[in-house]
Formats: C-alpha cells, sequence, structure tokens
C-alpha cells in the first residue's frame, strides 16, 4: 500500500503545469474567444513538441507509454489552466481507449490520426456534441449499441453555441461512410465512460483549485472597512469550505486513475465516484468564488468567469452528478452480499 | 503509487480478524459513561492488551506491537468491522499517547504508556476552561512551581470522560505573569490528588460524558510535567498533530456507519423518496474519499512528510459527513425516529448516534475555529 506518486509522475504534471502558465494565460484564451477560434494551432502544436499527446502512447509507437496515474497529475493542470485545446480527450478518449478498440477501427484511427497535426474527436451518449469537429481529422462515436469511426469529410454538422467560449462543439446530422462495429460493445461503452466520467473529474478539481487561488487573492486584495475581505470570517468560512470539498476530492481521482491501471473490476464504480466528488467541489467553488468576488465576480472583465464556464460545461458533459450517482446506488446494490461492504481496497 | 494492500498486510488483518472473532463481547457493553458500563470497557482495555492490540503502532516495550500507520487502519476497520467496545481509553491513546511519545522522557513513557495499554489509567483531557472555549488561549487555572512541585488551582471544563477516568492531561498557566499562549505548560494530573473535585455534567443523552474539574491547592510533581515548562501550547498544538488528527477519527467508524445506512435503505426503500437515496449515495462517496485521503496522509508520513493544519480540513469533513448520515437514517425510519424504547433496537441506535453526532462539528475546536486555521494558515488569508 502506497499512495504516493513517483517521481517520473511528478515530473510530467510539473512540466505541464509551468508550460501552461506561460502558455495558456487568461489573455491568451480571450484572444481566441475574440478570434472566434478558441483552438489555438500554436498552442497544439507546442503541447505536441512537449510529448504531451503521444505521452500515453507505447514506446514503440513514439511515446513515454505513462500510467493513468501520471495522466490524471497531468489533466488537473489542464484544468487549472482551462486549456482549450482537447488534449485531455485525445489522451484519455482516444489513445488510453485505443488498445481496447477492434483492429478495423484501431487502423482506421491510426491511418487518420497524426500526432500534433490534427486529433479525433469523441460523440458519446453522455457527451453528444463532439468538440472542435473542425479541427479534427476524424471522430469516434458511440451510440445505443454499435460504435463508429468516420473521417470528418463524411460528417455532416453543423455547430452548435457552448456557453463556455472556449468550446466549440457540433451536432451530428448524418453520417456518409464509416467503420462501425459492436464487438465487445458492453465493455468498450464502459470503458470510454469511465474515462469520460474521470477525465472530466481531472479537469473539474483543477478548475476548482483554481478559482479558490483566484479568491484567495481577491480577498487578500480588495479592501473593505478598512481592511482586506478576507479577513473577515465569513469570507475566511466560504473559502475554506472549498478547500474541504477538494481536499477530499482529490485522492478519489488517483484512486479511479489507479483502478484503470490495475483492470480493477471496480474501476467504473471508482471513476464515477471520482466524477461524483470533484463536480460537487467544483459547483461549490463556483458558488463561492463568485460570492468571495462580489459585483466584480459577475463581470466579463474578472477571469472567474473563464473557469466557471468551463466548470459549469464539464459538469454536464460525460455524465453529471446525478448520473454518476445512479451508476455509484446500481453498483452498491447489485448484489446483496456485498450490500454495506465496508473496504476501500 | 500502488494502493494494494501486500500478502504480509492481509495477514495481519485476517490475524487482527480471528483474534476480534473469539474476544469481542458477544453482548453489547452498557453505556461507557454509566460507571458499571465504564467499568466493562476497562475490562475490556485489559483484554484488548492480553492480546497485544492495545495500540499497535507503539513501540514493544511501551505495550504496541511497533506496526506502521497502514497497518493501524487495518486494525480499526477489523474493530469497526467486529463492532467491537468504543475505546474508553481515546483520550489516552489516541490522544496523549502520542504526545507522550514525542515530548515523553524515557521515565514518563514507561509509567504512563504502559498503565494507558493496560487500562489501569483511563484519561480524560482537560483543555477548556468557563472563559477557555474557542478561545483556548484564555486559559486562567494556575499551577505555581513551588521546589519540586506545582501547586494547582482553578477549573476545567467539558472534560470529556472526566466522570469515571483515573487522570488528566491539561494546559495549565505556570507564569503568572504571562498571556495568551505564552507561559503555559502541558502537566498530567492524577484524579486521585488531595483538592481535586470532579462535578459530572449530564450530557444531551442525560448521561455524565463530560465533567467539570476544580482544582483546589492540588500539589503535583514536577516529573508530571510534558516537556519544558512554558511550552505547553507549542505541545498541545504541534504534538504529532497529523498523527492525532488521523488517529483519533480512522475512517472506518465512517464507513461503517454508511455501509449500515446504505442496508437500512435498502430495506426501507418502497417507502422512501429519490432524496433519500440521493443521501445514501453521498454517505458511501464521502466516507470513501475520507478513506482515501487518510490512506494517501499516512502514505506520505511513512514516506518521511509531515502534515499540520490539513487536518483541520478532516475535522470538518467527517463531523459533517457523520451529522448528515444520522440524520438521513431518521428519515429513513420516519415516525419510528423517536423511539429510544428497548423494543426499537436499531432506531434507539441511530437516535443515540445522531445526537452524538451534534458534538462533532463542536469538540476538538469547533469547526469555525477549524474554518479560521484553514483561512489563514492554508489560504493565507489575514488573521
Amino acid at each position: 500500500m502506497n499512495f504516493n506518486f513517483t517521481e517520473e509522475q511528478l515530473q510530467f504534471k510539473n512540466t505541464v503545469k509551468s508550460f501552461l502558465s506561460d502558455e495558456c494565460s487568461p489573455d491568451s484564451i480571450r484572444d481566441g474567444w475574440e478570434a472566434k477560434k478558441p483552438f489555438n494551432h500554436d498552442r497544439w502544436n507546442k503541447i505536441a513538441n512537449l510529448g504531451v499527446l503521444s505521452s500515453n502512447l507505447p514506446e514503440k509507437d513514439g511515446g513515454f507509454g505513462i500510467d493513468q496515474v501520471a495522466l490524471s497529475l497531468m489533466i488537473e493542470e489542464m484544468g487549472y489552466a482551462a486549456l482549450p485545446e482537447p488534449v485531455a480527450e485525445q489522451i484519455f478518449l482516444i489513445n488510453d481507449l485505443m488498445p481496447l478498440l477492434p483492429d478495423s477501427i484501431k487502423e482506421e484511427i491510426k491511418n487518420t490520426y497524426q500526432t500534433g497535426s490534427n486529433f479525433i474527436s469523441v460523440a458519446h451518449p453522455l457527451s453528444p456534441n463532439p468538440l472542435f469537429l473542425n479541427d479534427a481529422a476524424g471522430l469516434l462515436l458511440f451510440n445505443e449499441d454499435t460504435y463508429q469511426f468516420a473521417l470528418t469529410e463524411d460528417i455532416d454538422f453543423i455547430s452548435l453555441v457552448s456557453n463556455d467560449p472556449s468550446r466549440e462543439l457540433s451536432k451530428i446530422n448524418s453520417i456518409q461512410k464509416s467503420v462501425s462495429s459492436s464487438e465487445e460493445f458492453e465493455k468498450i461503452n464502459s470503458a470510454v465512460a469511465a474515462r469520460g466520467a474521470l477525465m472530466t473529474g481531472c479537469l473539474l478539481i483543477g478548475l476548482a483549485q483554481k478559482m479558490l487561488d483566484l479568491s484567495s487573492l481577491y480577498a487578500l486584495d480588495r479592501t473593505q472597512f478598512g481592511k482586506p475581505i478576507g479577513s473577515f470570517q465569513a469570507i475566511k468560512h466560504m473559502l475554506a469550505d472549498v478547500a474541504v470539498k477538494i481536499e477530499f476530492a482529490r485522492p478519489t481521482i488517483f484512486r479511479a486513475a489507479h483502478s484503470l491501471l490495475e483492470n480493477n473490476p471496480k474501476s467504473a464504480l471508482h471513476c464515477a465516484h471520482a466524477k461524483y466528488m470533484s463536480a460537487k467541489a467544483a459547483e461549490l467553488a463556483c458558488k463561492n468564488s463568485i460570492q468571495a468576488h462580489g459585483a466584480m465576480g459577475y463581470t466579463w472583465e474578472m477571469d472567474l468567469h473563464i473557469f466557471m464556464r468551463k466548470a459549469w460545461s464539464l459538469m454536464a458533459c460525460w455524465g453529471n452528478e446525478d448520473k454518476q450517482q445512479d451508476i455509484i446506488y446500481k453498483t452498491l446494490t447489485s448484489s446483496e452480499e456485498e450490500l454495506g461492504v465496508l473496504y476501500t481496497f | 503509487m500502488k494502493i494494494n494492500f501486500t500478502e504480509e498486510q492481509n495477514l495481519f488483518r485476517e490475524e487482527v480478524r480471528s483474534w476480534l472473532e473469539v474476544n469481542v463481547p458477544k453482548k453489547p457493553l452498557l453505556s461507557l459513561d454509566t460507571k458499571e458500563g465504564f467499568e466493562q470497557h476497562r475490562e475490556w482495555e485489559k483484554t484488548l492488551n492480553s492480546g497485544n492490540w492495545s495500540m499497535v503502532t507503539w513501540p514493544k516495550e511501551y505495550g504496541g506491537r511497533g506496526l506502521d500507520l497502514i497497518r493501524w487502519l487495518i486494525f480499526e476497520e477489523e474493530y469497526y468491522r467486529a463492532e467491537a467496545p468504543t475505546r474508553v481509553n481515546q483520550n489516552g491513546v489516541f490522544l496523549l499517547g502520542p504526545t507522550l511519545m514525542e515530548f515523553g522522557t524515557h521515565e514518563q513513557k514507561s509509567k504512563f504508556l504502559n498503565a494507558m495499554a493496560t487500562g489501569d489509567h483511563i484519561w480524560s483531557q482537560g483543555w477548556s476552561e468557563p472563559g477557555a472555549g474557542s478561545d483556548m488561549a484564555a486559559i486562567r487555572t494556575t499551577a505555581v512551581l513551588e521546589g519540586d512541585h506545582y501547586k494547582i488551582n482553578g477549573q476545567k471544563t467539558w472534560s470529556s470522560r472526566a466522570a469515571y477516568a483515573d487522570w488528566t492531561f491539561g494546559l495549565f498557566r505556570t507564569d503568572l505573569q504571562s498571556e495568551r499562549h505564552r507561559g503555559l505548560s502541558f502537566i498530567l494530573v492524577s484524579l486521585d490528588t488531595p483538592g481535586v473535585t470532579v462535578r459530572p455534567i449530564p450530557q444531551l443523552d442525560g448521561e455524565p460524558g463530560f465533567a467539570e474539574i476544580y482544582f483546589d491547592d492540588v500539589i503535583v510533581s514536577r516529573e508530571n510535567l510534558l516537556g519544558e515548562d512554558g511550552e505547553g501550547w507549542k505541545i498541545a498544538m504541534a504534538t504529532a498533530g497529523f498523527e492525532r488528527g488521523l488517529m483519533l477519527r480512522s475512517p472506518a467508524r465512517f464507513q461503517q456507519t454508511a455501509a449500515k445506512l446504505l442496508k437500512l435503505y435498502y430495506k426501507n426503500k418502497d417507502h422512501c423518496s429519490p432524496m433519500l437515496q440521493s443521501k445514501v449515495v453521498e454517505a458511501w462517496a464521502e466516507s470513501e474519499s475520507y478513506a482515501l485521503s487518510i490512506y494517501h496522509t499516512a502514505s506520505k508520513i511513512l514516506a518521511g512528510g509531515s502534515i499540520g493544519s490539513e487536518s483541520s480540513l478532516g475535522k470538518i469533513f467527517w463531523s459533517e459527513l457523520d451529522h448528515m448520515m444520522h440524520q438521513t437514517a431518521l428519515k429513513i425510519l420516519g415516525a419510528s425516529a423517536e423511539l429510544v424504547d428497548s423494543s426499537e433496537h436499531d432506531a434507539a441506535q441511530w437516535i443515540k448516534g445522531f445526537m452524538f453526532s451534534y458534538g462533532g462539528p463542536i469538540y476538538a475546536g469547533t469547526n469555525e475555529i477549524q474554518k479560521n486555521i484553514i483561512a489563514e494558515r492554508l489560504l493565507g488569508l489575514p488573521k
């Protein structure tokens, strides 16, 4: 039993953190919004050159073969910076899923996807409107009982506007040509749903932490009644409540990642748990952060909403709190003998 | 990261489980807040010690097994699974024990830890005073050094377990000119000492769980001073800070409650609304998160790290969780949720736990005080 991170896992996290603090400032995100081009290809290429996009590919395919625990540490940082590009999606929903896919689809994706120059988008009943389809080379689409891969040029779609201007979404009308399969559908469908839940969970923890940090700084800076508002207990307690939620959500992320790594039969439960806890943390972080900022928090000018908007979107897709709750309840009550089992590991 | 138990850890779990299966009293003990129940619980401490299970993390020479925190968490999981009696000496084994381990002299450790392990010394806490609750630095009870002994005068209150305990530990003002947290010392006092008067205070459940302690020219040997004179605040605050928080509230207790709650809901689900199902899931999710967080913390400590103000986060989390779980249970019970009649064992247990759960956010520093600590020490907000 060792719940500590390895040096290598922390190194990946720190590399991504320092890169994003230089390259993904709130101002650069706003520039993308104003140009109506939130996907920054220059930044995407730099992230590719850093090795992040291929980090979890096997070494024989030019990757570092890093595990899901390191991925979740990195993705938390992408949440912290509110990175618009779908890096988390690419590495968690495509790269990490690849070994499970049947050869027919795997081959198609391999032929289409070139690390750094393009990416593959994903749509699923839990997240039906794929991200950045205009910039994608192809789409992996999950239906009720089949899944298929199509090149973007073979898809008829229209744009949808998200409340988060960093998320360019599409609605699929029809697909002219695709490779479709239903092989091991249950298994693959549950694997992508679990990864979607964990991925959004990691991003939400990063976002919640960012909102808490912004609020703490604001509470130190803003003075009223002759002192910083952060010296008032009303503000302190609101922010402390957020810190508590984050603290107890974070380990659920790493446990879920570890379960994926070990092919734990309960990994779907663990991923649902991680999303449930982090969505709740992010929800409170939004509420209490805007409150701590007062009227300033309600403005377009203050950066806080860049992070809030992303959090609101991510809470909703890949299974919101309600959906995760359902998964948890069904799993816990699926067998009478295991009802109320005490142990965590 | 490798979050699985090793073969040795699993064997240890089996060893604990089989010992508890044989030794845990089949019939629940009387409440430890009654004279008779207290002595039954003292007997249980002796039984635990006979199996060498008083405190598995202590060194062997003091009655422990010299095991690490992970093994301690496993022990606790089995302990709660077996529904073994509440540790009447938790003030001793979980609070004073780690403190003595860090600040005690060899003589103090031999004398007090062994007697603690055998259940011969059951400890109470002597922190709060009528004028020093959340503001603990306002302590006024004095301990004046006269040669080789202190003379103590004043009053402590809300002293948990003091109604029947043998000893108390707490902070006393040894420098009469001092103010606030300076000039305080950490002293151990036998409640048999002449001049000590204990007045039990009936709690919400009607039983005397805590007490007032009056000190009237009480003479205590200087040997009972822990650490240096005037260092009391530092010892009280910093002592094994993390370990204390972690040990006092191991996750197994809350996981056991969550497990029972899930069963209670499942049995009654046909006449409950989905809102209660949502609360039951929250209970499982949060108790599981608490356990994960504690294993995470234990791993950090084993790797040589230390935890400070972070224990305030945990205190808020488990105390609110405990209350929420009991509140939910009462909602599931419907109109039975007022019955403490002996014919309604389940309802009575949940109601008892429900009342007890109101204490969590208050004792060991109210949750509001913990939030101040989090804001000031972890988030960097000004005093």
